[in-house]
């Protein structure tokens, strides 16, 4: 039911992009001392959000149309980052890791604050409290 | 939920290596003036767990750091030769502390790491509770 409502079905897709984000963020501070190691990222949420939601999906006009029944959560696609490389082939910046940390908190947040107060008013618009 | 916890074994697989290596550089630091001690070197290596990568990291096989030997002049020891040499050790105090710190940071960076996704995953706890 939750995942009709388009609210609930972006919060929950940003909420799973950021700790798919976070994760590989970890995955490169272990990794930050291997050599030959090169650090990977995800496609920005925006993007792989638009590209859950139009082209592959089917329109429909009316009830008895075909819809696209997969799943429609937003892809997670790993990236190279562009730091330049150390001369042990490692391309980790604890640095950037770190911003890149401290921003997925926040989406993850943010998703998670949203989500609670559409809940909330799904809650009062059902006349409980 | 799943992945957070994925999150917590790899910060911790992280913060193990990265205390291994700081263990060996401490032995290295100990053994500064024994004579004939060669400096131990670890190196990290992608961990594995039933022959698959965990994305993790792990540290390697331990190496002895093969340069020559120091040799330190002192008549008067037990060890020394004619000459009055006998052999040092070849740890370099400097590469060894500069190797705590670099050590000590990956440390601090994998446990930011780590209270980051516990606490992302108490924040999503607390959507159950009302």
């Amino acid at each position: 039911m939750f995942e009709n409502l388009d609210i609930f079905r972006l919060t929950s897709g940003l909420a799973r992009h950021s700790t798919a984000r976070q994760e590989l963020v970890a995955k490169n501070v272990a990794n930050a001392d291997t050599p030959g190691y090169r650090a990977r990222d995800t496609q920005p949420f925006s993007e792989a959000f638009r590209a859950s939601e139009g082209g592959t999906d089917l329109r429909t006009t009316r009830a008895g149309h075909i819809t696209n029944t997969g799943s429609n959560s937003p892809l997670v696609e790993t990236i190279d980052s562009p730091d330049p490389s150390s001369p042990n082939g490692n391309t980790v910046a604890l640095e950037t890791e770190m911003m890149k940390a401290a921003d997925t908190r926040h989406q993850h947040e943010l998703a998670l604050s949203v989500y609670k107060s559409s809940m909330s008013i799904l809650r009062s618009s059902i006349g409980k409290r | 939920m799943a992945d957070l916890t994925q999150i917590l074994s790899l910060s911790a697989s992280g913060m193990k290596a990265q205390a291994n290596r700081l263990r060996h550089v401490s032995e290295n630091i100990a053994n500064a003036d024994t004579p004939g001690y060669h400096r131990k070197t670890v190196s990290f290596e992608a961990e594995f767990q039933n022959g698959t990568k965990t994305g993790g990291v792990d540290t390697g096989p331990v190496e002895l750091d093969r340069t020559a030997l120091s040799r330190i002049f002192d008549p008067g020891h037990p060890m020394a030769d004619e000459q009055g040499f006998y052999d040092g050790s070849n740890v370099d105090l400097m590469y060894e502390v500069a190797d705590a710190r670099e050590a000590q940071r990956s440390y601090e960076a994998n446990l930011k790491m780590f209270d980051q996704a516990r606490q992302m995953s108490s924040s999503l706890l607390e959507l159950l509770r009302r």
